[in-house]
Parts: C-alpha cells; structure tokens; sequence
C-alpha cells in the first residue's frame, strides 16, 4: 500500500516562534549586561549619589525577567502550552517591569535613561502578538509599549525622533504580516493537498470498479444475450447497470471547465442509451455549455424518436466529428425510415414536427439540421454547429 | 461449433481479470478455437507471445503493468506475425487509438455479445481488420488531427485520407456495413474493405515513422 504522509494543518509559524526565541536569549544577555553596568551608576556621575533607590529589588525584577524568558522560550519553541494566555501574561509582565523602573530607579536617572527592561528585552512581547494576532494587533502593541516606556523616562517631547517607536511598530507589522502569509500559504496547501488526495481515491475507486464490477457485469451480459427468458433479461439488466456504472465513473474523472464551456463527448455519452453505438474522435471537443446542452438535448430527442418510429430491431448509430471549423454530430438507424411526405404531413397538419423542432433547435444555437431518409436507408440526422465564434452565433 | 482441430486458430487471452479471462476462454473454444496461452500482464503476454505465437491476441486495455498499447506493441516485436484484437470499455478511447497505431488490427467493446466476438476473431485470424463504428470514428479523428497539425519542416508528409476512404471511413462510422457501404458507393464490399485495411495501414506506417524518426533524433538505437 502507497502511504503518504503530509503534515496538513501543521503550525506554519512554528519556525517564526523558534527563531524568536533565539531573539529573546540575546535580549536577556543585554538585559543583564545593562543592569551590571547601571545599578552601581551614580547621578550625576562622581557625584556619589546612587542611580537605583532600591538595587536589591532591582536585582529581583532582573531575576524575573530571566526566569520568565527561560520558561516563555521553552514554551513558545516547543508548545508546551496554548500560546495566547502565555501571550498575554507576557505582555503584563512587560508592561509592570516598565513602570517598576520609576520605583527602582532614581527619576534623575531614568528621565535620561533607558527604562529597566531595555527597549531590546521589550521587543518580544512585540514579537510574540504580532506572530499570534498578526499585523495590526503586533502594530499596536508596539506603538504602546513605545510610549509607555517614553512616557517613563519621561521623554515624550522625543517621540520623533526616538528610534523605539518606528522600530517596534515596524517589528509588529512586519512579522505579523510574515506570520500570516505562511499561515494562509499552509492553509492552502493543506486544501491543495487535501483536494489531491480526494482525487486519487476517486480514481482509485473508479479503477477499482472498472477491473472488478464492470467486468462481470460486462461478462453477465454478453453471456445473457445469448440465452433466453430470464437469463437474457438479466443479461439485459446487468448491461444497464454497466452502463450506468461506466457513465457514474466517466463523469466523475471529468473536472469542471475553468470557462464556460463543456466538453461534448461525454456529455453525450453519458445520456446514450447502452444500445446506441457511438463513435468519435479521442480528442475532447468543448463547446459553450449552452451549445452542448441543446445539442445532447436534440440528440436525445432524435433517438426517441427512433425508438417510437424505426420499428422493433432498429439499432441506432452516433458519429461526432470535429472538422475544425464545425462539429457535425450525425445520428442514424437503420429502421424503417420515414415515408416521403411524412414529415411535410405533420407540419401541415399544424402539429410540432419532429423536423420542425430539431431544424428549430439547431437554428437557435447557430446550426442547421440536415435529414436524410427513405424507405431502405433507414434516418439519418447530421447536425452542424459552427465553431470558435459559436457563441455570437447562439445569439443572434 | 466444431473440435478442435489440429489446424484450430491458435489464439492468447490477455485479461487481467481472471472471471473474464476464462468466460472468454471457454467461449472460444467450445466454439473451436485453441486457447494457446492466457495472460495477466503485458510481461506475461510478451512472454507467452513468444513462447506460443498464437495467430490472434484478445487484448484487454488495463493491465496492471501498462496498457494495451504497450502490450500490444511488445506482443508484435516477439510475435510479427499475431493478429492482435483489442477489447476495450469505451472510456479508454486514447488507449484504442494508441493500440490501434501500434499495430492492433480491430477493436470490439467488452459489452459485444459472443457471436460478434466469435466474428470478430474469426476475421482478425484471417488478417482482415474488424472496424466497429467506433474505431473508425477513432481513426477518422486522428487523422483530422494530424491534418489539422503543421508538419515540420523537412518531416515525411503526415498520411491523409483520398476523398473516397474518407467517404467510405464515414460510412463505417455510421454505423453501416461494408455490403451496405457497397450498395451505397455501387462498388463491392471487397473494394469497400480494402479501402478500410489502407486507413489503417497508412496510420500504423506512419506511427512506426514517426518512432523511428523519434528514435534516430534520441539516438535510442
């Protein structure tokens, strides 16, 4: 057995996720390397005057931020759970470790200074929304974040020309606009793929059919049309039921048209009863979907029609011919034929011939009807339709 | 339905279907004929062509290692002098084409009953073509198709049909028989025939041309 495994439905931004947490682990490494160099800073410098109020607390919101980063990465590159609490606790932690800088740190240090958790550390809870929630919500957390940290230190009249806000809304935008292109890249081809595999047990089936029912139905038919009474009527019987299953199967392999036409040949076939012979080409012939529609339909009716009228024994012949610039459907038997005058009689006699309504029929799509008949050589229908611009004709 | 006799028509069954295979089997010869070989793959058909050159090969379209295009093809390169018949569903239309070109003389639908196959043999043993409507329907397109192909520059002409084959191909299409199609065209039923065979002909000429070119331009000697 063929086994085909495709990771449908996967998280397409997994490989986002990881890379971020690549991210996160140098943040924190700057994160601690600033908090070394700033904790024992004084203001002014040589002043003797301590930057921190209160180091030790300092040192603790340092030590959460670590954990923090160390427990959020491994979750995040290995789903260890669902992301979107994990999402919003991180931003909370975020927001608080901002604000803590006002506590912790003296203002004449922090006015002029980044805040506690760097710019660089704050980036991930940017990065971590806009992977989640896409562009607009990763856009947003990082314009607030910008300003919260601005409005800290106290900085606001510098919005324009700080780099931290261009810097984080361009992070959210970006990655969440990555984000969900591969997210929809992997949706559709986890439909591409899930269409494909649906075909091939489509054809699977139909193979299937055809090397096992299809045979036997095929053998009980020809075998029953050599025996009588019930035998050939369950011949018969298993013979309908072939045809059936071969038209079931042939229409189910054709795909739709991508435009607005159709393809003729099974069209047809698919209507033909099991005991009209059919020939034509082996290329497919595509006409407008109304053209073969009112075709099949005056096909249909022509064999009706010799059923009604050729008398008992009759068998009944399909050509379809595509000459290029015209397809020419012929239907024929070799019945009785229709005696000279007939058709003209039932047009006279105000009723809707048959000619009438097929020469009708045909006219209306852009075609003409051309019959042929007479006491020995049976009917013979040739049906023309003009191709390429048939669709200027079906109109006018 | 006679014995088999010492000079009974040697014929192969290649049906991967092995319900089939031995219903048509038994048909055959209680009908006369010496089932020489059955097969179940185009392998097995090549194999047993060689081993038994029956004179007609039943040849089924779907085989599990091909088609029966290929088989036939393989089938003639041990066995030249086989008559092939391809028995088909009449979805596999390409495929019949494809056998017909490389070198299956008739084609029948599965659904035939057992005297028209019986016929059908009995005429592709004696080298004559059994054109149902549908493969001259078959061939009638295909070569539409290659008029309607522009031939390369400096390639052999691609074959054509004269006025009068195409005429009586029509007729075969339609439906009617050769002694029909005679009385039709006031010429006799053999004349009929030998145009049908020359259709046929020229398109398997043409394809073994067209390999040949193909196989001289791949060097695949």
């Amino acid at each position: 057995m063929e086994r085909v495994v495709v990771q449908i439905d996967a998280d397409a931004t997994l490989p986002f996720w990881r890379g971020a947490q690549v991210f996160r682990f140098a943040s924190v490494a700057y994160a601690i390397g600033a908090q070394v160099v700033s904790v024992n800073a004084e203001v002014p410098v040589g002043s003797g005057v301590p930057a921190y109020s209160h180091p030790l607390i300092s040192w603790l919101l340092i030590a959460l931020l670590v954990i923090w980063s160390g427990v959020s990465g491994l979750v995040y590159a290995f789903e260890l759970l669902p992301r979107p609490p994990m999402v919003i606790t991180e931003l909370v932690i975020t927001v608080l470790l901002i604000a803590s800088t006002m506590w912790v740190v003296r203002p004449e240090y922090y006015h002029h200074h980044q805040s506690l958790p760097s710019t660089f550390w704050v980036t991930n809870a940017v990065v971590s929304v806009a992977l989640l929630w896409g562009p607009i919500a990763g856009g947003v957390t990082g314009v607030g974040l910008s300003l919260l940290s601005l409005g800290v230190e106290e900085q606001f009249h510098n919005v324009v020309t700080d780099a931290t806000t261009p810097i984080l809304l361009t992070v959210g935008v970006t990655l969440g606009i990555g984000a969900r292109i591969v997210t929809r890249a992997q949706q559709e081809l986890s439909a591409a793929v899930r269409m494909q595999a649906a075909t091939k047990e489509r054809e699977r089936l139909a193979r299937e059919v055809h090397d096992g029912a299809l045979q036997v139905l095929a053998l009980m038919r020809r075998r029953g049309a050599d025996l009588d009474g019930d035998a050939a009527e369950l011949g018969r019987l298993a013979g309908e039921q072939e045809q059936a299953l071969r038209t079931l199967i042939s229409r189910q392999a054709a795909m739709p048209g991508i435009d607005e036409t159709t393809e003729l040949r099974s069209r047809l076939q698919a209507v033909l009863p099991a005991d009209v012979a059919f020939s034509g080409p082996a290329d497919a012939i595509h006409l407008p979907d109304a053209m073969v529609t009112e075709l099949v339909a005056v096909v249909v009716t022509i064999l009706d029609n010799v059923a009604r009228h050729a008398g008992d024994g009759a068998r009944a012949f399909v050509l379809l011919e595509d000459l290029g610039d015209e397809v020419v459907l012929t239907v024929r038997d070799d019945g009785v034929g229709i005696p000279d005058g007939r058709l003209g009689e039932a047009e006279a006699e105000g009723r809707m011939g048959v000619s009438k309504s097929i020469r009708g029929r045909m006219a209306d799509i852009g075609g003409e009807a051309l019959l042929d008949t007479g006491p020995d050589i049976g009917t013979e229908w040739e049906l023309h339709v003009p191709r390429g611009d048939g669709q200027d004709g079906a109109r006018d | 339905m006679g014995p088999v006799t010492d000079d009974a028509t040697t014929i192969m069954v290649v049906d991967d279907h092995p319900m089939w295979r031995d219903g048509v089997s038994r048909d055959l010869e209680s009908a006369g004929f010496q089932v020489v070989a059955t097969a179940d793959s185009v392998a097995a058909a090549a194999t047993r062509a060689q081993a038994t050159q029956p004179q007609v090969v039943l040849m089924d379209m779907q085989l599990p290692d091909g088609n029966g295009a290929d088989a036939t093809a393989r089938v003639l390169e041990v066995a030249p002098q086989a008559n092939v018949l391809v028995l088909s569903a009449s979805s596999e239309r390409d495929d019949v084409l494809q056998a017909v070109k490389a070198g299956a003389c008739g084609y029948l639908v599965k659904s035939a009953s057992a005297t028209e196959l019986l016929d059908a043999v009995n005429a592709t043993a004696q080298g004559q073509a059994v054109f149902t409507p549908g493969l001259a329907g078959l061939v009638l397109g295909e070569y539409r198709r290659m008029a309607s192909e522009p031939t390369p520059v400096g390639a052999e002409p691609t074959p054509s049909l004269t006025p009068r084959e195409l005429e009586v191909l029509r007729l075969v299409a339609k439906g009617l028989s050769a002694k029909q199609i005679g009385r039709r065209l006031d010429v006799s039923h053999r004349t009929v025939e030998n145009h049908v065979q020359a259709t046929l002909r020229k398109l398997q000429l043409s394809n073994r041309i067209e390999l040949t070119r193909y196989a001289i331009e791949h060097e695949l000697d």
